[in-house]
């Protein structure tokens, strides 16, 4: 197996204790840091289809994540030299009145695995925020909303509209469990995703 | 008629139920127990709980969250968890069962069965520790320290289990252990086998061995996948079964092994302009799919109460329309 294939496979598998010492070899062995960074984005992108699909849970992508997070921190000084291709700047959070992050925090995981540089706004989040946000960061490109409750949808839509008054062109993605495809198009969002996995996916596309 | 217990029975075994049980009609559950809850009274408070867990319930909101700022969090390390986690002593004093026997003794355990309430749970209280991330990566990352702190919860929770029964003699036990979000279970199923499933064999087989005749279980979730498993450790009832679940085919497929209570989504119904029309709608879609047997309809949420003043009274209201209708 050469060297960015064993980089792919323990960020499959989640192995956070191994993969820097394997982005090392790799690196050592001649391979790009671009290369390498791009073969963990595919391996994320496996992982989130994976969860889509049902194949694996929870903890299987977040320590997918976690490796892939330490796999970086080692690129990170060959990266620098501007190699990077980032897909721009994402802020999300989960809007007001609801506290739930574990479904935020796996969306920016797999959001910033894609090669988004991600703000995460926390939780509680009014949307007044989301617009100071937008308006202190460069290149932001895209901001993305979740709401776990039937109660805080109503915040969802007022978050949305008041991104898309203050910026027309911004793109926004909206997820969560009560959120639907129609809801989302109903409040003026430009994507909805089920779930992480396919979180990521529908972000690149909607700014592409 | 039979009565509320009679026909729970009926419902539960596959017998001949003459009516629709009402949610939790049949359960009287003594709150006045000594327990170690880790919830927040109410909307504005913050505790600190006795495993020593901070809980916060902001104003505005339906619920209270731990607080996992590096602060607050109580495991730091699940390596070195035995520094960090205290279990709470169950040795109360006497007269803090006072209160809690008296109601046990005005229980009429031909109609109802004395409850006893445990929350948050096995898994639960582990997330509650240490943060949801860290709790689920640790079932992988170190299992050998997840299998001890999971031992030692287990361990309290029988012990707890032993001043409860030594004091009250419950008929019953609700149990609250969330194991999934609406969607997946958190865990997958060979990692709930290896981890969960010895743990509540051995807590519910503590309190079936002892007296206890029902165990509840609520998870208010996506949990299919976990059912066997439910079976296998011992749970008479699953509260909380959201309609994400498939409820038809799950009484189809289990249902003389284990009851389905639930298939209305509270998130669907309970909302500040929630309406009888609506909660009509669901409740009879959830009889009517589900049928007489082996099904309590219900809100997935836990306990006798909603999140919005009427809810609940509401849904016993349409039970009892399509119990006219069906029955």
């Amino acid at each position: 197996m050469s060297k960015i294939e064993d980089v792919k496979a323990l960020v499959e598998a989640g192995k956070s204790k191994k993969i820097a010492a394997a982005v090392q070899e790799a690196l050592d062995a001649g391979d790009k840091a671009q290369d390498i960074l791009d073969a963990m984005v595919a391996s994320m992108s496996v992982v989130g289809d994976k969860f889509s699909a049902g194949e694996i849970f929870v903890p299987e992508m977040l320590i997918a994540a976690k490796a892939m997070s330490k796999g970086v921190e080692v690129l990170k000084p060959a990266l620098a030299s501007g190699e990077t291709t980032s897909l721009g700047t994402c802020i999300m959070g989960t809007v007001s009145g609801d506290l739930h992050d574990i479904g935020k925090n796996l969306v920016i995981m797999m959001l910033e695995s894609s090669g988004f540089d991600m703000i995460d706004l926390g939780v509680d989040v009014p949307s007044s925020k989301f617009v100071e946000t937008i308006k202190a960061n460069n290149n932001v490109v895209l901001v993305a909303c979740s709401g776990l409750l039937t109660t805080t949808m109503p915040a969802l839509k007022e978050t949305v509209q008041t991104v898309k008054t203050a910026f027309p062109n911004m793109k926004v993605i909206v997820g969560g469990a009560p959120v639907t495809p129609e809801y989302a198009a109903e409040i003026g969002a430009d994507g909805y995703a089920p779930d992480a996995g396919s979180a990521a996916v529908k972000a690149k596309e909607i700014i592409a | 008629m039979l009565s509320i217990k009679q026909n729970l029975l009926e419902t539960i075994k596959g017998g001949n139920p003459d009516r629709f049980v009402k949610q939790y009609e049949f359960l009287d559950i003594i709150m006045e127990t000594p327990m170690e809850l880790a919830l927040c009274p109410g909307p504005g408070t913050e505790i600190v709980n006795s495993w020593g867990v901070t809980v916060r319930w902001p104003k505005g909101q339906i619920g209270s969250f731990p607080v996992h700022d590096a602060e607050h969090i109580v495991l730091k390390d699940i390596t070195e968890w035995r520094k960090y986690v205290k279990a709470p002593s169950v040795d109360y004093p006497e007269e803090r069962w006072t209160a809690a026997i008296e109601h046990v003794n005005s229980v009429d355990r031909n109609e109802k069965y004395v409850t006893t309430l445990v929350a948050p749970g096995v898994f639960e209280l582990t997330h509650y520790l240490m943060s949801m991330e860290e709790g689920l990566m640790a079932f992988y990352e170190e299992p050998e320290a997840m299998h001890e702190l999971i031992d030692y919860i287990t361990d309290w929770e029988i012990r707890y289990a032993k001043q409860v029964i030594d004091h009250l003699h419950p008929d019953a036990l609700f149990h609250h252990d969330d194991w999934g979000s609406q969607i997946s279970s958190f865990i997958s199923p060979a990692t709930f086998e290896e981890f969960l499933l010895p743990a509540y064999k051995k807590i519910y087989g503590f309190y079936k061995a002892n007296g206890v005749e029902l165990i509840i279980h609520h998870s208010d979730s996506y949990a299919a996948n976990l059912v066997p498993f439910m079976i296998e450790m011992g749970i008479d009832i699953w509260q909380g079964v959201m309609s994400t679940n498939n409820v038809p085919e799950l009484i189809e497929k289990y249902g003389k092994q284990i009851t389905f209570w639930g298939d209305i989504d509270s998130g669907k119904i309970d909302t500040p302009d929630w309406s009888q029309e609506v909660i009509a709608q669901n409740v009879e879609h959830a009889c009517r799919e589900c049928g007489k047997l082996y099904f309590i309809p219900g809100a997935s949420q836990g306990l006798n109460i909603s999140s919005f003043p009427g809810v609940y009274e509401a849904i016993d209201v349409e039970i009892d329309n399509m119990t006219k209708k069906m029955f």
